[in-house]
């Protein structure tokens, strides 16, 4: 019990790198998304393309690679961007280049859910809207863009929780600074010291599972805002599913 | 130029390209039997779920929401050496004397007599295992619910002909349910086979760490070709490799449930 | 679920032979030349393996090597999936906690700083300094305790890795064997020169062993020493070293 307690201690500190990875990459990957999800969805070609080319490469391949892909491709800018930007700690920093890498990653996945969840806006409400003689981004802004966050919202919970999840391979990929260190880092030094893989692993994930079920919490507590029109509200539960 | 070109042909064919392409196997066989045993692990789950027994329908549901709530490498690096410990404590209790047990020094295994070798076969098994399991418990949920949308109808039909509860369930059941399971399946494959990237974390020579050692700088012409840090090239032919996988899995996902919704729905439900 | 662990668990430990110690397995990490390298037939290649396979050969034992990543070495090593480590290893106080050395087959050799040429760096008070290290060695550990504070150290999973950053100007410096850099320094052509002073640590590069395997340590260091007499570990240095030594001659 004592070692429990103790390495739930150890383990603060580190759940805290989790967190902040999660919380760099999920505010710009969210608008990064939206932007996404409306190139796939534009009536002009090109865009539609790329959006779609886009989506799907990042969808269509691990994270994991990601990671080691554009760590490498940035260092090897390094040189000739970066230093003359004077930019080069900062860029090529695990702190930086992890959330970004995260942003590129989750922002794939979000798009494609914010394009579901906008083809399944009923036709009847932007019509209604048109007809109202709304402008195109009143449209958008009054109508469209409401009934697709709220369409999109339970998928989106689980795209966060699980962006959360990768962050535990973010250390796996990148060098280390210094003595920082997350979950995943802390319970394997841990574990290599005496073995003991049910107590640290089982700790680590107990500090997963708390932050996923805090997710659920605040993200179904912004989910009833959304829906609280409605007389019986919707709840969101605590169902992480295969979407992803 | 037609130097040029003998030369990098020979180059990307030397022994240890061709190591590095030899080892794209690991990562298929993982990806192949990850995703049989995840199949297994879901019907099971599934199973658990419906039971009528409140205790198994507990399993069922601890199983699937715990493991969907940890990040799969973390399931991914415990299991192997959880199963590894639990294999070498049960070997201990058989062979263990008190004597061998006095002479171990390291903290695991209890003695060295239990002590439980793992090579790359081994970790390949244990691997596909994980990945069974943790996307099992994914195929659980696609499973459990699919299940439930199979038409009442259908079930009732079946009993009315007389057939009995596991006949009800094997003949009609578990086979009209895959229409619904598949666009849910197709998606945990694709997570499976993301998923076998991480294989080189239980130190399997897969094309992750090939890649690494390849694309890492050479300095010295005693190693091989000098070459400052090629790294990013390599890891671009793995991330395109896996959007091929990505995109012959939909195609080949596609056809499967053309044909496995022949003559029963007009449309598949997303 | 346990009753199912535990009848594969009968199973393997009945179906397996892996339990009995036929071959000696030795692991090394492949990313170290000259010391340990995967060649052009990707192969394992390097000074440390042919003293190994030298020494196998000497000491009658069948061999196999192993690749195994450097931070979980010593991990794997005491939890039974090889019996040897041989990657360029040094003997320290730390280690000898945990795990044994054969004697050692390269003497005492100073850690070495390098820098990319024309880089001003202030080794009597350094400070602001990006310091990169493969992760897990004497000099990381070094690192973290002399330079830890004023400076910054950057932790790599393999030595090559922190060369590569090395020559993309995002470290100032690395510390690192100097066996591993004296070639890398030469070969660069002056782009890459050796900075600031030698730092002496650790008591030479051994073979690891768990420490209740004293009889493989024996036979080890049984044939170490007739091929540290014959001239052979010399040899094999000088050949992978560009002519170093000799050190063990008699």
């Amino acid at each position: 019990m004592e070692a429990i307690f103790n390495d739930l201690q150890i383990m603060l500190p580190a759940v805290m790198f989790n967190i902040y990875f999660a919380a760099a990459s999920i505010p710009l990957g969210f608008v990064m998304a939206v932007f996404l999800a409306l190139g796939k969805a534009s009536s002009n070609p090109v865009i539609t393309r790329l959006s779609r080319g886009y989506i799907y490469a990042f969808r269509g391949s691990p994270l994991f690679i990601q990671f080691f892909m554009f760590y490498s491709l940035a260092l090897s800018l390094n040189l000739t961007v970066w230093k003359p930007l004077g930019i080069s700690g900062f860029v090529l920093h695990p702190l930086f280049i992890g959330p970004l890498v995260l942003v590129l990653n989750t922002a794939a996945y979000t798009a494609e859910i914010f394009y579901g969840a906008l083809r399944a806006v009923p036709r009847g409400a932007v019509e209604a809207a048109r007809a109202f003689g709304m402008s195109r981004s009143q449209q958008f802004r009054r109508v469209v863009w409401p009934n697709l966050i709220r369409l999109a919202w339970p998928a989106y919970t689980n795209e966060v929780v699980f962006l959360f999840h990768a962050t535990a391979i973010v250390y796996f990929a990148l060098p280390v600074v210094g003595a920082q260190a997350d979950l995943m880092m802390t319970a394997k030094t841990l574990f290599e010291r005496d073995y003991n893989a049910f107590l640290h692993f089982s700790v680590a994930a107990l500090y997963f599972l708390a932050v996923s079920l805090v997710v659920f919490f605040l993200f179904g507590l912004v989910y009833q805002h959304l829906m609280r029109h409605l007389p019986a509200q919707p709840r969101l539960r605590y169902v992480p599913s295969w979407w992803r | 130029m037609f130097e040029d070109l003998a030369f990098w042909v020979s180059y990307i064919t030397n022994g240890k390209h061709l190591t590095w392409y030899a080892s794209f196997q690991f990562t298929i066989y993982a990806a192949l039997l990850g995703g049989a045993l995840a199949v297994i692990f879901g019907l099971t789950g599934a199973t658990l779920k419906n039971s009528r027994f409140a205790v198994l329908r507990l399993i069922g549901t601890i199983y699937s929401s715990i493991v969907r709530g940890v990040p799969d490498v973390l399931f991914f690096l415990f299991f192997p050496l959880a199963f590894e410990q639990a294999v070498e404590w049960f070997v201990a209790t058989q062979v263990c004397t008190p004597e061998s047990i006095a002479a171990q020094t390291s903290p695991w295994p209890p003695c060295r007599e239990a002590n439980w070798f793992l090579g790359t076969t081994e970790y390949l098994l244990l691997a596909s295992v994980s990945l069974g399991l943790v996307y099992g418990a994914f195929a659980t949920n696609v499973i459990h619910g699919a299940m439930r949308a199979v038409p009442a109808g259908q079930l009732e039909a079946a009993r009315a002909y007389g057939m009995s509860a596991s006949q009800v369930l094997w003949r009609v059941h578990i086979r009209q349910m895959w229409v619904y399971a598949l666009p849910g399946l197709s998606n945990v494959w694709m997570l499976i086979v993301k998923a076998t990237s991480l294989l080189s974390l239980l130190q399997i020579a897969d094309i992750v760490l090939w890649a690494d050692r390849l694309g890492a700088p050479n300095f010295l012409p005693t190693v091989g070709l000098v070459h400052d840090d090629w790294r990013w090239r390599y890891y671009l032919v793995l991330f395109l490799f896996y959007i091929l996988v990505t995109w012959l899995s939909e195609r080949a996902f596609e056809a499967i449930m053309r044909r496995a919704g022949r003559g029963i729905l007009s449309e598949v439900p997303a | 679920m346990k009753k199912t662990m535990l009848a594969a668990a009968a199973v393997l430990a009945l179906g397996t032979p892996a339990f009995a110690q036929e071959t000696v397995r030795i692991a090394t990490e492949g990313a170290y030349a000259p010391w340990n390298f995967l060649n052009d037939a990707g192969e394992p290649a390097g000074y440390e393996i042919a003293l190994g396979n030298a020494i196998c050969e000497t000491a009658g034992l069948t061999c196999e090597w192993i690749i195994n990543d450097w931070d979980s070495i010593i991990p794997n090593l005491l939890a039974g999936n090889y019996d040897l480590i041989m990657a360029g290893m040094s003997i320290t106080d730390e280690r000898l906690e945990t795990i044994d050395f054969s004697d050692n087959y390269f003497p005492p050799d100073p850690s070495k700083y390098v820098a990319a040429a024309g880089a001003t760096l202030d080794f009597a008070n350094l400070s602001g300094a990006r310091v990169g290290v493969q992760g897990g060695t004497i000099q990381a550990a070094y690192a973290e305790e002399n330079l830890g504070g004023a400076n910054t150290v950057v932790t790599f999973a393999t030595a090559d890795q922190a060369m590569a950053d090395l020559a993309a100007g995002n470290l100032d410096t690395i510390l690192a064997d100097g066996a591993y850099l004296d070639p890398v320094v030469t070969a660069s052509n002056g782009a890459i020169e050796f900075v600031g002073e030698d730092v002496m640590i650790g008591d030479g590069v051994g073979a690891g062993i768990r420490k209740e395997d004293a009889e493989l340590k024996a036979k080890v260091n049984e044939a170490l020493a007739t091929l540290k007499a014959d001239g052979t570990v010399d040899k094999l240095i000088a050949e992978w070293f560009d002519g170093m030594g000799p050190f063990f001659a008699e």
